[in-house]
C-alpha cells in the first residue's frame, strides 16, 4: 500500500491547495454531478415503479433490466480496465522510479491493481449506485440487499480489473505499448460504434411495448437475452435478485463464486505479471517509424485541406490536420461522429407519422422545426469533442505560438475558421437529410438551412472561445480535454444559445407557416413583429459569434505559460 | 539590444522578479546566473513575450515586448529549457511550420542548412516523438535560428546535449555573437559562462545582486583570480550553506 501514498498525497494536495475560483468551480461541478445523480435515480425509480404496476410481468421485466445493467457494466469495466491498465502499468511517469527501486514486481502489481480499479471503475460505480439504490427503494428491500450489494460489487469490480490487466499485458507483449494503445482505442471505438448502432436498430424501447409483438410467446422470447451461468454479471444478479424480492436463492453460493473468482484473478494476474511484465514494460519503451509522414498521398491530402486558408492561417491548419490524422486517439473519434449522424438520421425513418392523430404534413413541419434545435445539439456534441479542444491541443508546445510573431487574435481565428468549415458541412448535411426524410415544405427547408448555417458560427465560436478561456494544456489523451469545467460551461452556453434561437424563431415561423398552410393573411404590423423576431435571432447569433471569441482572446492573452 | 527597466513579476504574494534593470549591447553573449528559483526562467519568459510583467518593461531591439510584441518577436529566437514540440510532426515539417510563422520566403535551403548543422539530416523525416531529449533540444535550436534572429534568448542550452552537441552549441553562439547577434543565456554550467560570456549578471531572490565581467564578479566577491564557481557561491550565499 505504501506505493499508493504518492497518489494519495497528490489528491490531498490538490484539494487542500485550491487556487482562487477553484472552490466555486468545485461547487458547481459537485452540484451538476449531484443533479445528474438525482436524475439517474429519478428515472430509474420511475421506470422500475412503472414495471411493478404491470401484473405478472413487472418483476420479470425489472430483473431483466438488472441483468442488462450488470452485463453492460461488466463489458464497460473490462474494456475500461484494459485502457486504464495500459496507462497505470506501462505509460505512467512514476514507473521509472518504481521499477528502478528494490520493490518486488508482485508488490508493484498489487499497487497498480488497486490504482487501476480506482481509475477505471469510479465512474461506473457512481453512475451505477443510483440505479441499484432505486431498485432497493422500489422493491422496498431489506438491509440484507444493501449489504449484499456492497459484498457483490467489490469482487464484481475486481474480476474485470484482473481480466483487463491480463489482456493489456498480453497485448503489450505483442505490440509496443504506444502502438497497443492505438490498436485498443481503434478496436474499442469500433466496438462501441457497432454496439450503439445495433442497439438503436434493435429498438429496445419495443420491450416495454408488448403491443408491438404479435404474440406473448414472441414477447417472452425477445425478453430472453444472452445468459451464461459462467459470467460474473449472472452471479451478481443471482445475489441481488433474491435479496430484492426477499425470495429464496443461493445468495451465499454466488457470493463465494464472485469472491473466489476475484481472488483467483488477483493470484493468477500476479503470477502472469511476474513472468511477462518486466519484458513487456521494456518493450513498451520502443519507438516506431513515421510511415504516414512519408506518404505523398497524405501530404497532398493535407495540403488540399489547408488550401482555402491564407498565409499563417494555412500553416496552422496544415499543422493541425497532420497532428489530427496522425493521432489514433483523435481521428478514430470520427467513427463516433459517423455513428451519431447515422443514428440521428435513421431515427427520422422510424417516426410513426401514419399513426399520429394530427394531419401528417403539419406534424412533419412541427418536427422539422424542433429538428432545428436537435441538429444544433448534435452539432454541439460534435463540437465539444472536436472544436472545444482546438486550443488545448497545442499542449505543452504552445510556447512556440506564444514566442512567435503571430498575434493571438490571428491564431484564434485560424482555429475558428478551420473548425467552422467541417462543422458547417456536417450540420448542413444533418438538417438537409433529416428534413428531406421528413418531406417538409420548401419554406421549412429554407428556414432550417439558414438557421443552422447561422447557428454553426455561434456553436464554433463558443467552442473555440471557451476552449481558449478554459484551456487544458496538460492532458494524457485528447478525449480528457472536454471533460473538465470548461467543457460543461461550453455545453450549457451552447444549449442556452440554441434554445434562445429556437424560441425566438418559433413564433414568426409558426405565423408564416400557418398563413401559408391555411391561406391566412398577415397584416403589416404582423410582418413588423416577424421582422423584429428575425432581427433578434440575428443579433443573438452575432453575439454568440463575437462574445466568446473576445472572452477567449482576453483569457488566453492573460494566461501565463 | 536588450533592455530591462524595473522589470517585476509577482505571483500572488510571491515576488519572483523584483524590479530588475539590465542592458545588454549588440553582439554580446550575456550570462544570466542564479540559484534554483531565483527568477531566471521568469525573466527569460518575460523577454520572450511568454509572461506579462507585473511592472516595468522589457525592450528587445528597441521594441517593447508588451506594446510591440510582433516586432520584438520577429527579431528574437527563443530556446526554452524543456523542448516541448509537436510530437506528431517530422523535423522538417516542424521547421517549415516555424518558417511560416516568421513569414520566411523559400525556407527550404535554410532548413537543409540547419538540419545539417545540428546533425539531424538522417532524422529529417522522422516524427519528433521518436527523438531523444538532446535531439529535440537541437531541433528547437534550429527552429530558433531559422529566421536569423538578432537576439537569441536561451534558457539552459546544454541540458540533454552530448559533449559534441554542447561543443557545437558553444561554437554556434560564439559565431553568432561575432556577427552581431546578442545571446542572452541562463545556465548552471559555470565553465561555459567562463568560456563564452562577455558579461554576466547574477540574480538571487528576484533581484540582480551583481553584474559585470567574470573578473568584475571575482573582485566583488573579494576572490580575484578565482574560478566562477566559488565566486558564484560566495555572492549567492551558497558557500555558507555548504559550510553548515
Amino acid at each position: 500500500m505504501f506505493l499508493l501514498t504518492p497518489r494519495y498525497h497528490g489528491i490531498k494536495n490538490r484539494f487542500s491547495r485550491l487556487a482562487p475560483g477553484d472552490g466555486l468551480k468545485s461547487v458547481i461541478l459537485a452540484l451538476l454531478g449531484l443533479a445528474f445523480w438525482a436524475f439517474l435515480f429519478g428515472v430509474s425509480f420511475k421506470v422500475l415503479s412503472y414495471f411493478r404496476t404491470i401484473e405478472g410481468l413487472g418483476d420479470l421485466l425489472a430483473i431483466r433490466l438488472l441483468s442488462m445493467v450488470l452485463i453492460t457494466f461488466f463489458s464497460i469495466l473490462v474494456f475500461s480496465n484494459v485502457v486504464t491498465s495500459l496507462s497505470t502499468f506501462y505509460l505512467s511517469g512514476e514507473l521509472d522510479i518504481l521499477l528502478s527501486s528494490p520493490v518486488p514486481i508482485g508488490t508493484v502489481y498489487r499497487a497498480k491493481f488497486v490504482e487501476t480499479i480506482a481509475d477505471s471503475s469510479w465512474m461506473t460505480l457512481i453512475y451505477g449506485l443510483p440505479v441499484f439504490i432505486a431498485y432497493g427503494a422500489v422493491f422496498k428491500a431489506s438491509a440484507a440487499y444493501y449489504a449484499g450489494l456492497v459484498l457483490a460489487l467489490v469482487p464484481f469490480l475486481m474480476i474485470p480489473a484482473a481480466i483487463g490487466i491480463g489482456i493489456t499485458m498480453l497485448l503489450v507483449s505483442a505490440f509496443p505499448a504506444r502502438r497497443a494503445k492505438d490498436v485498443l482505442v481503434l478496436l474499442g471505438l469500433l466496438f462501441f460504434v457497432a454496439v450503439y448502432i445495433l442497439f438503436r436498430m434493435l429498438r429496445p424501447e419495443k420491450l416495454v411495448d408488448p403491443d408491438a409483438f404479435p404474440t406473448l410467446v414472441q414477447y417472452l422470447t425477445a425478453m430472453r437475452g444472452p445468459v451464461s451461468p459462467l459470467l460474473p454479471n449472472e452471479w451478481a444478479e443471482e445475489v441481488l435478485a433474491p435479496l430484492l424480492r426477499s425470495a429464496k436463492g443461493d445468495v451465499l453460493f454466488y457470493l463465494l463464486m464472485l469472491w473466489s473468482t476475484a481472488g483467483a484473478g488477483v493470484v493468477i494476474g500476479e503470477w502472469v505479471c511476474n513472468r511477462v511484465y518486466y519484458a513487456s514494460w521494456s518493450r513498451s519503451q520502443e519507438g516506431r517509424r513515421a510511415a504516414l509522414s512519408r506518404s505523398r498521398a497524405a501530404d497532398r491530402f493535407f495540403s488540399l485541406i489547408s488550401l482555402p486558408f491564407p498565409g499563417k492561417m494555412r500553416s496552422i491548419v496544415l499543422k493541425d490536420a497532420k497532428l489530427f490524422f496522425r493521432d489514433t486517439s483523435q481521428w478514430s473519434q470520427l467513427f463516433l461522429l459517423v455513428a451519431l449522424m447515422v443514428v440521428y438520421i435513421y431515427s427520422f425513418k422510424l417516426l410513426p407519422f401514419e399513426r399520429a392523430q394530427m394531419p401528417s404534413f403539419y406534424l412533419q413541419n412541427l418536427i422539422s422545426f424542433l429538428n432545428l434545435g436537435m441538429v444544433g445539439f448534435v452539432t454541439t456534441a460534435i463540437a465539444v469533442r472536436f472544436v472545444f479542444p482546438a486550443v488545448s491541443l497545442e499542449g505543452a508546445a504552445f510556447w512556440i505560438i506564444r514566442s512567435a510573431p503571430l498575434s493571438i487574435t490571428d491564431f484564434l481565428w485560424a482555429k475558428f475558421w478551420s473548425s467552422l468549415i467541417p462543422l458547417l458541412l456536417l450540420s448542413e448535411i444533418l438538417i438537409i437529410l433529416s428534413n428531406a426524410l421528413l418531406k417538409v415544405t420548401p419554406f421549412m427547408m429554407g428556414i432550417g438551412v439558414v438557421t443552422v448555417f447561422l447557428m454553426t458560427f455561434g456553436i464554433t465560436s463558443l467552442g473555440v472561445g471557451l476552449g481558449a478561456a478554459f484551456p487544458r494544456f496538460r492532458y494524457e489523451n485528447a478525449a480528457q480535454i472536454p471533460t473538465g469545467f470548461g467543457g460543461i460551461v461550453y455545453m450549457l452556453a451552447a444549449m442556452l444559445f440554441i434554445g434562445s434561437v429556437v424560441v425566438l424563431e418559433a413564433w414568426p415561423v409558426y405565423r408564416i407557416f400557418a398563413a401559408q398552410s391555411f391561406r391566412g393573411h398577415i397584416p403589416p404590423s404582423g410582418w413588423v413583429l416577424i421582422g423584429s423576431s428575425f432581427l433578434l435571432v440575428l443579433a443573438v447569433n452575432v453575439l454568440a459569434l463575437l462574445l466568446p471569441m473576445k472572452i477567449g482572446l482576453k483569457r488566453l492573452m492573460e494566461r501565463e505559460i | 539590444m536588450i533592455k530591462l527597466i524595473n522589470l517585476t513579476k509577482q505571483y500572488g504574494t510571491l515576488t519572483a522578479v523584483n524590479g530588475i534593470d539590465l542592458e545588454v549591447p549588440e553582439g554580446q553573449v550575456f550570462g544570466f546566473l542564479g540559484p534554483n528559483g531565483a527568477g531566471k526562467t521568469t525573466t527569460i519568459k518575460m523577454i520572450a513575450g511568454l509572461l506579462q510583467p507585473t511592472g516595468g518593461s522589457a525592450l528587445v531591439g528597441g521594441y517593447d515586448v508588451q506594446r510591440q510584441p510582433l516586432k520584438a518577436k520577429f527579431i528574437t529566437g527563443f530556446i526554452p529549457d524543456r523542448p516541448f514540440l509537436y510530437e506528431k510532426l517530422t523535423a522538417t515539417e516542424f521547421l517549415y511550420f516555424v518558417s511560416t510563422l516568421y513569414d520566411m520566403k523559400d525556407p527550404k535551403p535554410r532548413i537543409a542548412e540547419l538540419l545539417d548543422l545540428f546533425g539531424l539530416n538522417e532524422w529529417a523525416d522522422e516524427l519528433v516523438e521518436n527523438f531523444s531529449h538532446g535531439m529535440k533540444q537541437r531541433l528547437v535550436m534550429a527552429s530558433a535560428l531559422l529566421h536569423r534572429p538578432k537576439v537569441l534568448v536561451v534558457d539552459e542550452p546544454m541540458v540533454g546535449l552530448d559533449p559534441r552537441g554542447a561543443r557545437l552549441v558553444k561554437d554556434i553562439f560564439k559565431d553568432l555573437a561575432a556577427t552581431g547577434v546578442t545571446v542572452f543565456m541562463s545556465t548552471h554550467t559555470l565553465e561555459i559562462v567562463e568560456q563564452m560570456c562577455t558579461r554576466v549578471a547574477i540574480i538571487n531572490r528576484g533581484g540582480i545582486i551583481a553584474q559585470g565581467s567574470v573578473e568584475d564578479l571575482a573582485r566583488m566577491a573579494s576572490m580575484p583570480d578565482s574560478h566562477l564557481e566559488p565566486v558564484f557561491l560566495r555572492l549567492t550565499g551558497g558557500d555558507e550553506q555548504i559550510q553548515r
